[in-house]
């Protein structure tokens, strides 16, 4: 590397105009962009596609969700029903935009897709207790963090 | 007793000081980055190779320990060599955490993997935790950069190879930091790739520290010349007390070689002279400290000519 102490001082300036303007960024950030556009298509096609899990039991505050994030996006909520494995699988190739569900945290599929914090008054919950959350395409953060915004 | 040279122990009593202050101050930004390291590949690397930039000072404060130790019936040459040890073993571990790491990067770039960095929840309000990351790895830029220049000039006045090398990794930590943040606002940005390219930044970083520290430690242990700090050169203050020595006894065989921070020197096929001169005059302008030993070996010595 052979670097002599003053060119520790050199990057000073550029850390410091670096900083300044993440600190900027972070201040009127809008939310993060997704990598595959969840968000700006479904601001393009108002439609939000739901995978429902077969045999879950509804989620009044899921629900509320729901209507909330289709009204800031302008749209409606289609529902697909279909089984667990079936509809994880479509979420992975982003054939559905967030599926329903009670999902533990420890779930086998924990790396495949990204799992919401749980809905409803409990925030804390076991690794391993099946409660009911919602389910996204990894990497898609400005739409997860849209939906887990209007879920807190 | 303290077998130091009186010239440089204030220096080392203040290196010593400043390892510590180093674990201290880099547990705090592990510990920053542990808790907001989230799915970022970026975060992982450089939180291990924040992890890792402690080993030179565990290394150096292990050393210190030992250096100034009187010989033993079982080591009559004394400790002086013991960070040269524990600097071979920490170079071997850089590059084997370096290489494992650029395997892993590489791979998630290859599969495509989109991290996610989902929002949490800090105060009642929902942050995304990108910017939290962004913050722990700007924590992680200051305290290495802050720490890296005050350890540097120490290094070069103790000519000691682990605290200069723990110097530089510390730049290499600040930089890591950076490539971090440009990782986490690709990620912000809907640059997927951008994640797992600075992670990949960062491993060769961390492969490069431990190939070049392993190719100093081995230059000690095969006896090499003196080295400079900062390159595997041989040393300028080595060259000039070589062509010293040549001066002074034409008709031997000069060899000079390292051993810890100083310098032991063999005139070959040359009798001890009646008058021999100081060990300080010979390093003229140099710090007089770094030659510890002169030895001659008379033509008649046994040796084996085909070995050395």
């Amino acid at each position: 590397m052979g670097t002599k102490g003053n060119a520790f001082l050199r990057p000073a300036g550029t850390i410091v105009s670096a900083a300044i303007l993440i600190a900027g960024l972070a201040a009127c950030a809008e939310l993060p962009r997704d990598p595959e556009g969840t968000t700006e298509r479904i601001r393009r096609t108002h439609e939000i596609v739901l995978g429902d899990i077969a045999g879950a039991p509804p989620s009044p505050h899921a629900q509320r969700v729901l209507d909330r994030v289709a009204a800031r996006l302008g749209a409606h909520v289609t529902r697909v029903d279909g089984h667990g494995e079936d509809l994880l699988n479509r979420l992975e190739k982003g054939k559905v935009d967030l599926v329903y569900g009670h999902f533990a945290k420890a779930s086998p599929w924990a790396g495949k897709v990204h799992f919401g914090g749980p809905l409803g008054r409990r925030r804390s919950v076991g690794e391993e207790e099946h409660v009911p959350r919602f389910a996204f395409r990894n990497g898609e953060n400005g739409w997860i963090a849209l939906v887990e915004s209007e879920a807190r | 007793m303290n077998r130091l040279p009186e010239q440089i122990r204030g220096d080392f009593a203040r290196a010593k000081r400043l390892e510590w202050q180093t674990l201290f101050w880099m547990s705090t930004v592990v510990a920053v980055m542990f808790v907001t390291m989230g799915g970022s590949q970026a975060m992982r690397s450089a939180l291990i190779e924040d992890v890792l930039s402690l080993v030179p000072a565990i290394t150096f404060l292990i050393a210190a320990r030992f250096e100034p130790k009187d010989p033993t019936r079982k080591y009559p040459f004394g400790f002086v060599r013991v960070n040269s040890l524990a600097f071979l073993v920490a170079a071997v571990a850089l590059t084997a955490v370096g290489g494992f790491l650029m395997y892993e990067s590489a791979l998630t770039l290859l599969m495509a993997e989109h991290p996610t960095v989902a929002p949490v929840e800090v105060f009642g309000h929902s942050v995304w935790l990108g910017w939290l990351m962004i913050a722990a790895l700007g924590w992680s830029v200051v305290v290495p950069m802050i720490l890296g220049r005050i350890k540097l000039p120490v290094a070069e006045r103790l000519r000691d190879k682990v605290l200069h090398t723990d110097a530089l990794m510390q730049k290499a930590d600040w930089q890591t930091g950076l490539a971090g943040i440009a990782g986490i606002l690709g990620i912000y940005f809907g640059y997927w790739w951008a994640d797992s390219a600075a992670a990949l930044f960062i491993a060769f970083s961390i492969l490069r520290d431990g190939l070049s520290s392993m190719g100093i430690a081995a230059a000690e242990l095969l006896d090499g010349a003196p080295r400079e700090l900062d390159s595997s050169d041989i040393a300028a203050e080595a060259q000039r007390l070589q062509s010293r020595l040549e001066e002074l006894w034409p008709q031997g065989e000069v060899r000079l070689r390292e051993s810890g921070r100083y310098i032991v020197g063999t005139i070959e096929g040359v009798h001890s002279p009646a008058d021999l001169p100081k060990l300080d005059e010979l390093m003229g302008d140099d710090p007089a400290w770094r030659l510890v030993r002169l030895s001659f070996s008379p033509p008649e010595a046994l040796r084996r000519e085909d070995v050395g």
